[in-house]
């Protein structure tokens, strides 16, 4: 049992339940004290010990039943078991024998077999699953029995012929359920990793490069990533309504109890939620970059205060209130597409675009806000204007740019980013989701 | 022991024995708690509100016979709340009322070194078990008999406190500095429950047995339903749980409890029904229903429902 046990937590692995070392040792002790006649029980002890969430215990039910089922076996050899007399069997590989014989049982039980020497448990990736076939038919020596057949037929006899035939349909039949079987155990060990294959690719991949057919799944992991930082980020905030006891205010607070301490007051720690004003380049290179990083900026309401955005190409926009009026999802696409948004589309000019903003929304800037500009810094040789945007590096409280661009090409051409760099207290490559990762340690850690 | 380990001899005694208690569980519920008595683990027990999971450990304590002790936790609960504490207030008022008697000792010594060694022998008094507070956690650890510690909402306390948790539910001792380790004599049979308002480490899963307690299946609520409504007839007992099914069924705020079918079947009683009718049912919705909202989505559909619940028990 203990084999098959340890097999079970492989699948259980593969699709995606982590099972710990520790956690197995208490399954193998749980069967062992709750014994393994009862289904039930063997389930229900199973999944005490190995499925430890609701997520994961659906996992689990779905691959115990389909990991302790039984495989019916196929019934299409069944018409081959008329016994054979006298044929010529020496250079019969034991399958051969099988076939001739019926024996459904007995072929079914090599195939595991042959299985287990491959190591199909193993078995990571759909693209594996031919190889892991021709492993699984090689052990069963096929190429032997196909010899057989070979070395059989010229002879013409009409009983070689029919055993032959016999042969070759069951080899058709053996190769059909091995290869069910390695679908079946492809099922089993490795449906999650395949998904985290591509989990894995989506936190590098070029945001600008994306896909589309992706986009879904980078929603999900963007809500998986700010669920994380604020479950962290209100755990901070938590901690600092608690602490220590502050013994030099307490005394001094009690002084004139005469020494007795009746008003105890406690060390508090300030964190600050930070007040972030986003300007986004939202001409059609950046496009892809704007919508991931708003949809992870939104969501962050444990880890920024508030959050005023605009949208600039070759004029600049507020577009707040489209965040304020719509779900989150649709306030983005909203953006992509421009719909009813009175900005124009010409070329990208940084300089009108902190000329917009300088005049007419400055006031949104204060000695706490973090303005946070997006773009790539491609100006199209207009007027940089660095001396609005130091104006806005003198009101607000942190000046962080983050540019698409990998920095080796920051100056490049028309590119004004090393100018502006100087005015910035950070600037940041932000292209994939790993970088919208750091930015909100960026925007969390420095107050 | 030998009385505990009869109790827990198989699976279907514990069944039975929490029957006895009045706790009707499957054998899911059974074996789960079978295990966690074997492997002295913990149980962690999740599910919707109202399935019974505080009801699991009480009645744990009632099979066992050793009492309940109970941890509510909440946010900022702490180590001082949840494990022991000095008795300030009568340290203080015991330095005042001693005061005196702290001069005298004080007093024969020459110079201020010697004093504050002289006090130095004597500070041991005020943290001596006499001033220590025990919170439930080592309340629970100091039970000669063993104890069911309860657990409750672990998932409203701080990831901190889990962390705590941990060194406790590994080694079952803890130690306090000024006095030492305090170490179980009988381990505790810890039960921990939660609402899945947020994911718990994974440190803490790993280290118990992790219980989910669905909405029962019908007949199991019929079971329960009788054996807490003795009286009951068989045709009012049906429809009710049916209609309980169906309403749990609905996108409701909140979906009736056990403890509320259970009302309203001893609501249902005091009235004299023999079966559902809609009027009945339309008075008695509150019973179990505790929105407006709710009241007002289940009264929309009460044609249906009741109409269901009679036609598929006839």
């Amino acid at each position: 049992m203990d084999r098959v046990l340890n097999r079970f937590i492989v699948a259980l692995r593969g699709a995606g339940v982590p099972v710990s070392v520790s956690e197995s040792i208490d399954a193998a002790q749980a069967l062992a004290i709750s014994g393994y006649g009862d289904r039930p029980v063997v389930k229900s002890s199973l999944g005490a010990t190995l499925a430890k969430s609701v997520a994961e215990k659906e996992i689990f039910d779905d691959c115990f039943e389909r990991f302790f089922s039984f495989h019916p076996l196929p019934s299409e050899l069944a018409p081959a078991a008329e016994p054979a007399a006298g044929e010529p069997s020496a250079v019969l590989p034991p399958i051969g024998g099988m076939i001739l014989e019926g024996d459904l049982g007995g072929i079914a039980l090599a195939v595991r077999d042959a299985a287990r020497s491959a190591d199909l448990q193993s078995i990571r990736f759909f693209t594996q699953r031919g190889m892991f076939t021709a492993r699984i038919l090689q052990a069963l020596n096929l190429d032997q029995l196909d010899r057989f057949v070979a070395d059989l037929s010229p002879d013409g006899s009409a009983g070689a012929g029919g055993t032959a035939r016999r042969i070759e349909q069951g080899r058709d039949a053996v190769v059909d359920m091995v290869r069910r079987y390695v679908e079946e155990q492809y099922e089993i060990y490795a449906r999650e990793s395949t998904e985290r294959v591509i989990e894995r690719y989506l936190w590098d991949v070029r945001l600008t490069e994306l896909e589309e057919r992706h986009y879904e799944r980078m929603h999900f992991l963007i809500r998986k990533l700010v669920k994380r930082m604020n479950d962290r980020y209100s755990r901070r905030r938590r901690r600092s309504k608690r602490g220590a006891l502050d013994f030099k205010r307490t005394l001094r607070a009690n002084m004139h109890h005469g020494g007795l301490l009746f008003d105890i007051s406690w060390k508090q720690k300030k964190v600050n939620r930070p007040d972030v004003v986003i300007l986004c380049d939202v001409s059609r290179s950046m496009s892809t970059v704007v919508r991931f990083c708003l949809l992870m900026l939104y969501g962050l309401n444990e880890v920024v205060a508030r959050v005023r955005s605009f949208v600039f190409c070759s004029s600049l926009l507020e577009v707040s209130d489209i965040f304020e009026r719509c779900p989150l999802a649709e306030a983005v696409e909203r953006l992509r597409t421009g719909e009813g948004l009175d900005i124009h589309m010409g070329r990208t000019d940084y300089g009108s675009a902190f000329w917009d903003f300088t005049n007419r929304h400055l006031d949104a800037v204060t000695g706490k806000t973090t303005v946070i500009i997006l773009g790539d810094a491609r100006s199209n040789y207009g007027d940089p204007a660095e001396g609005l945007l130091k104006q806005i590096a003198d009101r607000c409280r942190r000046l962080i740019w983050l540019n698409p661009e990998t920095p080796p090409m920051w100056g490049t051409g028309d590119s004004e980013m090393r100018r502006y760099a100087r005015l910035c207290d950070l600037v940041m490559e932000c292209s994939t989701l790993r970088h919208l990762e750091q930015l909100v340690r960026v925007l969390v850690r420095i107050p | 022991m030998t009385d505990r380990g009869r109790a827990f001899s198989a699976v279907e005694t514990v069944r039975e024995g929490f029957r006895q208690t009045g706790y009707i569980c499957n054998t899911e519920i059974a074996t789960i708690v079978y295990l966690a008595f074997h492997l002295e683990k913990p149980v962690l027990v999740e599910g919707p509100a109202g399935v019974g999971k505080t009801e699991l450990a009480k009645k744990a304590a009632a099979f066992l016979n050793v009492p309940l002790i109970r941890l509510q936790c909440y946010e900022g609960l702490d180590e001082s709340k949840a494990l022991y504490e000095w008795k300030y207030g009568k340290q203080l008022l015991y330095t005042q009322l001693l005061r005196d008697k702290l001069d005298q000792i004080v007093r024969r010594e020459d110079d201020l070194g010697e004093s504050i060694r002289t006090l130095h022998r004597y500070e041991d008094i005020f943290f001596s078990p006499q001033f220590l507070e025990a919170r439930p956690l080592l309340r629970a650890l100091q039970q000669e008999e063993g104890a069911v510690l309860l657990i409750d909402e672990v998932d409203k306390a701080d990831e901190e406190f889990e962390a705590f948790l941990l060194e406790i539910l590994s080694d079952f001792q803890v130690s306090i500095p000024e006095i030492g380790t305090v170490r179980s004599r009988t381990k505790p049979f810890v039960f921990l429950t939660s609402n899945s308002t947020r994911e718990l480490s994974e440190a803490l899963k790993r280290r118990c047995l992790h219980l989910f307690i669905p909405f029962p299946d019908p007949d199991l609520e019929r079971q329960i339903v009788r054996h807490h409504v003795p009286g009951i007839p068989e045709r009012l007992e049906k429809q009710l749980v049916l209609f309980i099914h169906e309403v749990r069924r609905m996108e409701l705020k909140k979906a009736p409890s056990i403890s509320e079918t259970i009302d309203w079947a001893r609501a249902l009683i005091l009235l004299h029904a023999e079966g559902l009718d809609r009027d009945l049912t339309r008075k008695t919705l509150n019973t179990f229903l505790k929105f407006e909202e709710d009241i007002r989505a289940v009264d929309e559909k009460i044609f249906l429902l009741v109409d269901k619940a009679i036609r598929e028990t006839a």
